[in-house]
C-alpha cells in the first residue's frame, strides 16, 4: 500500500500528465467533408473501388441524417467543415525492427510508458500502435500468424483479406445506425482488424493504443473483430491525447462479432484531454461500439474505465442473438471538472437462454455530470433469459450531479429482469474509521474508492489494471474532504 | 389513425365547443387558461421521451363529446359504492358534476370545508391555490380539465384540525350514446398541523367509451398529514389521463397510493414537490391488468430542499395482452442533502403476450444523498408454484394465491377497513379471471 501510494502522491497536481505533443510532419489534407474528400482519402489509402462506395454510400446517409442531442450533455456541436478527415505522418517506413521508427514517435510512446519494446514482449503483448490514424508499426505479427490469428489494420485487411471485411463490415453496427456511425463509416481513416480461426485461442492478449497528436484531426477509428467458432481472444484498448484547446470530435466505431462458443473480451482505458477548470477543451468522445453473440453459447464482454474526455457518448453494447449466449459490460466512469459522461450499455436479449451482466459504476466530482444510460430488452422468443444489472453513482462535492437512465422492457413470462441503483458519497463515517487506524484521509479515501470500483477494475488484465488503479487516484486528487 | 393526425392537438380528438366557462371568475380564469393551452400545446406522439411506448390509439381514433351533449344516463343507485366509514363525508361527481342528492356531508369539524368547487371560488384558500401548483408543461391533458371544469371537490383544513373519517371523494361514470370527456377537479389545501384521509375513486358502471382526465392538487402546509388513496375502476374500454400533484412544506407528510384496475387506457402522472426541508412522503401504486389494458405511469419525486424522506413502491402484474409502463424519476436538487429516497418497480409479467416496459430514473445534483431505486421483471417462481402444489393446492389455486400475496403489500396500506376488503376481492377477481387454465 505505502509504497504505491507514494507513487501515487507523487503525481499528485499534476495537470494532464500525458498533454504534450510530436513534432511529426504531417501529409497535408484538405480540412472539410465532401465525395471529392472522400475519393482523395479512398485513393491515398489506395482502397478497392467497392470500399469507395461504402464509403460513399455512407456518406450520403450521413448528409441525411441529424446530429443527435437525446443525451444529458451540452456542448458545442463540432463543425464538420473545419475538420481534417485524414493525417497520417509523411514518412510511412516499413519497419523491420523498432529502430527503424521515427525517433520522435517512439519517444512518444515512451512518455506514454507503453512497454512497446522489450518490457511489452516480456509482457507478451502485441500491440497494433495507431498513430494519429495509420498504422506505423505492428509486432508479434509472425507469432500469431503462426496461430492463424489475423492482426493487423484495417487498411491492410480491406487489402489483403477483402472477403472478410466485406462479409463482416457493417455487419453489427449498420452504416446508418446513428449519425457519427454513418461518418465513420464515410471517413474512417484507420482501425484495427483481428480474425481468429475456428478453434483457436488466441495467443496474447492483443493491444491497440491511440494517440491524437494532430490539431483539428477528427479521429475515426474502426475497429472489427471476429471470432470465428470456439475461439478466443481478449483486446485491449487504451488511449491518451495531448493538450489542447481546440475541442476535438472522436467518433470511433467497434464492431465485434462471435461465433458459437466464440468468446470476445474488450477492456478499454481512456484517459483523453478532459479540458481545463473552466471547461476549455477536451475531447468529444462519440463512439459505437457493439458486439454480437451470434453463435450459441458465445460471449462477449466489455469492461472499460472512462476517465478523460470532455464529452463521453458511448454504450457498448450485446446482440445476444445465439442461445445461450451472454453478454457482459462492466463499467467505471469518473468525471471531474466540467466533464459530461453519457454511458452505458445494450443488451439486447434475442436467443433462448441468454444471459447479460450490468455493472456499472459512476464517480462525479468537481463540477461534471455523470449519467447512466442502458437498455435490457428481452424479446418475445428469450425464453429463460436473465439480467442482472447494477449501477451506483458516488458524488464527491456539491456541484456535480449523478444521473441514471436504465430502460428495461420484457415481452418474455420465463425471464427475468434485476435492476438496482443507488447513489451515494464517501461517508464521514467511513473516513473517520479508516483514519482512526492510522490510514491517512487521503488513504482512506483512496481505500474507499478502489472497494466501490473494484468489481469491474478486477475484470480488467492485470497490466491494465494496475493502470486504472493509478489513473482513478490521479484523477480524483483533490477532490475529496 | 394515421401519424399525422396525431400529431394535432388534444382540440382534434374532441367534437363540438367547450361548455361556456364557469361563472365563478377564479375558476373562469383557469378556464380560460386552459383554453388557450389546448390550442397551443401538441399532442404527444412517440417522439417524446415521455410517451415512447404508450400506444394512444384508443384515444385519437375517438372524437369525444362534452358531457352535456353525450346523452348520458342517470347514476341510478350506487349505494353500493358507499363506503360505510365516510357515510356523512362523501361527495359524489357523475361524470364529472357535482351530484348533491347522492352525497352527503355532515358533522364536520368547525370551519372545515368540504363542498363544491363551484360555490367557493371566492374563498382565500380556492383564489391563491387552484390550479397553480399544476405546471405540467407541454402537457396536452391537464389543459383539457383546465378549460371545461366546473365543479370540483374543495377540502379545506383549517390550522391544527384533523378530520378522523376518511372524505370520500367518488367520481361515478355512467352508460353514454356518445364518447365524452370528463374532467373531475379535486383541490386540497390543509393549513399548519390539519389531517385527514381522502379516498379518491372512479368508477364506470358500463362498457362505454370515455376519457377520463382528472386533476388533483394537495397543497400540505407545515406539519400537514395526508393520506390519499387513489382507486380507478373506470370503464374497461374508457380512457384515464390523471395529473396529482402534491405540495409539501415543512414537516408535511403526504402518502399516496394509486391503484389501477379499469380502463383501457390508464396514465397517471403523480408528481409530488418537496417545497421546505423534512418532508415525507410515499407514491406507491398496484397495476393488475389483463385483455388489452395498457397502464403508464410516470412518476416524478421532486426533492428540492434538504433532508426529505420519499418512498416508492409500484407493484405491476401484467397478463393476456396487456402493456405496462412505469417511469419514475427521483430528482435531487442541488443542497438538496440529506435526501433519503428509495424506490421500488416489481413486475410480474404473467403472458407469453404481456410486454413491460420500465425505466427507474435518479436524476441527483447533491453529494450527501442515500437514492436508490430497483427494478425487476419476473414470473412466477416455478419452485414457489411447486411447493404449494405439494401441500394440496391445484396448481391454479397455488397461482393465484401467489398472485394474490404479491398483490396483498400494496392493498395493506390503505387503512381504511371498506376499502381494503373491496380490493381484496378485485384481487382474487383478478386472479380467478386470469390463472384460469
Amino acid at each position: 500500500m505505502s509504497e504505491e501510494t507514494k507513487a501515487l502522491e507523487s503525481m499528485i497536481g499534476e495537470e494532464y500528465k500525458y498533454g504534450f505533443t510530436t513534432d511529426v510532419e504531417y501529409e497535408e489534407f484538405p480540412k472539410g467533408i465532401s465525395e471529392d474528400i472522400i475519393r482523395e482519402l479512398s485513393t491515398r489509402k489506395g482502397e478497392p473501388e467497392w470500399m469507395l462506395e461504402f464509403r460513399l454510400k455512407a456518406y450520403h446517409a450521413w448528409k441525411e441524417m441529424e446530429e443527435p442531442s437525446w443525451f444529458n450533455a451540452t456542448y458545442k456541436k463540432p463543425d464538420f467543415e473545419n475538420l481534417l478527415y485524414y493525417s497520417a505522418p509523411k514518412k510511412k517506413p516499413q519497419l523491420d525492427s523498432m529502430d527503424d521508427v521515427d525517433p520522435n514517435i517512439r519517444e512518444t510512446y515512451e512518455k506514454l510508458g507503453i512497454p512497446l519494446e522489450e518490457q511489452k514482449m516480456l509482457a507478451g503483448v502485441a500491440v497494433d500502435a495507431v498513430f494519429d490514424s495509420v498504422s506505423v508499426f505492428t509486432s508479434f505479427k509472425e507469432k500469431l500468424a503462426d496461430a492463424g490469428v489475423i492482426f493487423c489494420s484495417i487498411s491492410e485487411a480491406i487489402k489483403e483479406h477483402p472477403e472478410l471485411v466485406k462479409k463482416y463490415l457493417a455487419s453489427v453496427v449498420p452504416v446508418r445506425d446513428n449519425f457519427y456511425a454513418a461518418l465513420n463509416s464515410a471517413v474512417f481513416s484507420d482501425g484495427s482488424f483481428c480474425y481468429i480461426p475456428k478453434n483457436t485461442k488466441c495467443p496474447m492478449e492483443l493491444s491497440t493504443y491511440f494517440r491524437i497528436n494532430n490539431m483539428d484531426s477528427g479521429q475515426f477509428e474502426r475497429t472489427l473483430i471476429v471470432a470465428e467458432e470456439g475461439a478466443s481472444v481478449s483486446y485491449l484498448e487504451g488511449c491518451t491525447a495531448p493538450m489542447y484547446d481546440e475541442n476535438q470530435l472522436h467518433a470511433a466505431v467497434v464492431e465485434l462479432v462471435a461465433l458459437d462458443n466464440a468468446d470476445i473480451k474488450y477492456s478499454t482505458i481512456q484517459n483523453w484531454y478532459s479540458g481545463d477548470e473552466n471547461g476549455k477543451g477536451g475531447i468529444y468522445n462519440f463512439v459505437t461500439k457493439r458486439g454480437i453473440c451470434k453463435g450459441n453459447n458465445s460471449k462477449i464482454s466489455w469492461t472499460q474505465l472512462e476517465t478523460g474526455s470532455a464529452v463521453t457518448l458511448k454504450y457498448p453494447s450485446v446482440i445476444l442473438q445465439g442461445d445461450n449466449s451472454i453478454g457482459e459490460f462492466y463499467s467505471v466512469a469518473v468525471t471531474t471538472k466540467k466533464q459530461q459522461a453519457d454511458t452505458g450499455t445494450k443488451m439486447i436479449h434475442i436467443g433462448k437462454n441468454t444471459k447479460s451482466t450490468i455493472i456499472s459504476k459512476g464517480i462525479s466530482a468537481g463540477q461534471s455530470n455523470n449519467s447512466y444510460r442502458g437498455e435490457v430488452k428481452i424479446g418475445k422468443k428469450a425464453h429463460g433469459s436473465k439480467n442482472y444489472s447494477v449501477c451506483d453513482s458516488m458524488l464527491i462535492g456539491q456541484e456535480c450531479g449523478a444521473h441514471t437512465f436504465p430502460y428495461i422492457s420484457s415481452q418474455n413470462p420465463s425471464s427475468s429482469v434485476e435492476h438496482e441503483a443507488t447513489t451515494s458519497r464517501v461517508g464521514e463515517e467511513q473516513i473517520f474509521y479508516l483514519m482512526q487506524r492510522g490510514i491517512s484521509e487521503q488513504d482512506a479515501i483512496s481505500m474507499i474508492i478502489n472497494g466501490f470500483v473494484k468489481d469491474v477494475l478486477k475484470e480488467l488484465p492485470l497490466e491494465f489494471a494496475v493502470e486504472a488503479n493509478k489513473l482513478l487516484d490521479v484523477k480524483l486528487e483533490g477532490s475529496v474532504g | 389513425m394515421s401519424e399525422v393526425a396525431v400529431k394535432e392537438t388534444m382540440l382534434n380528438f374532441i367534437s363540438g365547443e367547450i361548455d361556456a366557462t364557469s361563472d365563478s371568475v377564479a375558476i373562469k380564469a383557469i378556464n380560460l387558461r386552459g383554453r388557450d393551452a389546448l390550442e397551443s400545446t401538441a399532442f404527444p406522439t412517440r417522439k417524446d421521451e415521455d410517451w415512447r411506448f404508450i400506444d394512444l390509439k384508443s384515444i385519437t381514433r375517438n372524437n369525444f363529446v362534452s358531457v352535456s351533449s353525450a346523452g348520458v344516463k342517470e347514476a341510478g343507485d350506487i349505494s353500493d359504492h358507499y363506503l360505510p366509514e365516510s357515510l356523512n363525508t362523501r361527495m359524489v361527481f357523475v361524470n364529472g358534476v357535482y351530484n348533491e342528492e347522492l352525497s352527503s356531508i355532515e358533522g364536520l369539524p368547525n370551519k372545515v370545508i368540504v363542498g363544491n368547487l363551484s360555490e367557493y371560488g371566492d374563498h382565500d384558500a380556492v383564489k391563491e391555490h387552484l390550479g397553480t401548483i399544476t405546471n405540467y408543461e407541454n402537457d396536452a391533458f391537464a389543459p383539457l380539465n383546465d378549460a371545461a371544469f366546473k365543479d370540483g371537490a374543495f377540502i379545506y383544513l383549517p390550522e391544527e384540525t384533523s378530520v378522523e373519517t376518511p372524505i370520500h371523494i367518488l367520481n361515478i361514470f355512467t352508460d353514454s350514446d356518445k364518447a365524452f370527456y370528463a374532467t373531475p377537479r379535486l383541490l386540497f389545501v390543509g393549513e399548519m398541523y390539519s389531517k385527514a384521509t381522502i379516498i379518491e375513486e372512479h368508477i364506470g358502471l358500463a362498457d362505454n367509451v370515455y376519457l377520463n382526465v382528472p386533476v388533483t392538487e394537495f397543497r400540505l402546509f407545515a406539519g400537514a398529514h395526508v393520506h390519499h388513496a387513489r382507486i380507478q375502476r373506470d370503464s374497461k374500454q374508457a380512457n384515464h389521463v390523471s395529473r396529482p400533484i402534491a405540495m409539501l412544506d415543512q414537516h408535511a407528510e403526504y402518502h399516496s397510493y394509486t391503484i389501477c384496475l379499469g380502463a383501457k387506457l390508464f396514465r397517471n402522472d403523480p408528481r409530488v414537490i418537496q417545497n421546505a426541508q423534512e418532508v415525507d412522503f410515499t407514491v406507491d401504486g398496484l397495476v393488475l391488468i389483463d385483455g388489452e389494458q395498457i397502464a403508464d405511469t410516470h412518476s416524478i419525486m421532486d426533492h428540492r430542499f434538504a433532508h426529505g424522506k420519499s418512498h416508492q413502491l409500484h407493484k405491476v402484474v401484467v397478463n393476456d395482452s396487456a402493456h405496462s409502463i412505469f417511469n419514475g424519476k427521483i430528482f435531487v436538487a442541488k443542497d438538496a442533502q440529506k435526501i433519503d429516497s428509495f424506490q421500488e418497480n416489481r413486475n410480474l409479467l404473467l403472458s407469453e403476450e404481456g410486454t413491460v416496459h420500465t425505466k427507474p430514473q435518479l436524476e441527483i445534483f447533491a453529494d450527501d444523498v442515500l437514492c436508490s431505486h430497483g427494478a425487476t421483471i419476473g414470473h412466477l417462481n416455478d419452485e414457489e408454484v411447486f411447493y404449494l402444489h405439494s401441500r394440496g393446492l391445484t396448481e391454479q389455486k397455488s397461482r393465484e394465491l401467489l398472485v394474490y400475496a404479491f398483490a396483498l403489500e400494496s392493498v395493506e396500506s390503505m387503512e381504511v377497513d371498506s376499502v381494503e376488503k373491496m380490493l381484496l376481492e378485485e384481487v382474487i377477481q383478478y386472479t380467478n379471471r386470469d390463472l384460469k387454465g
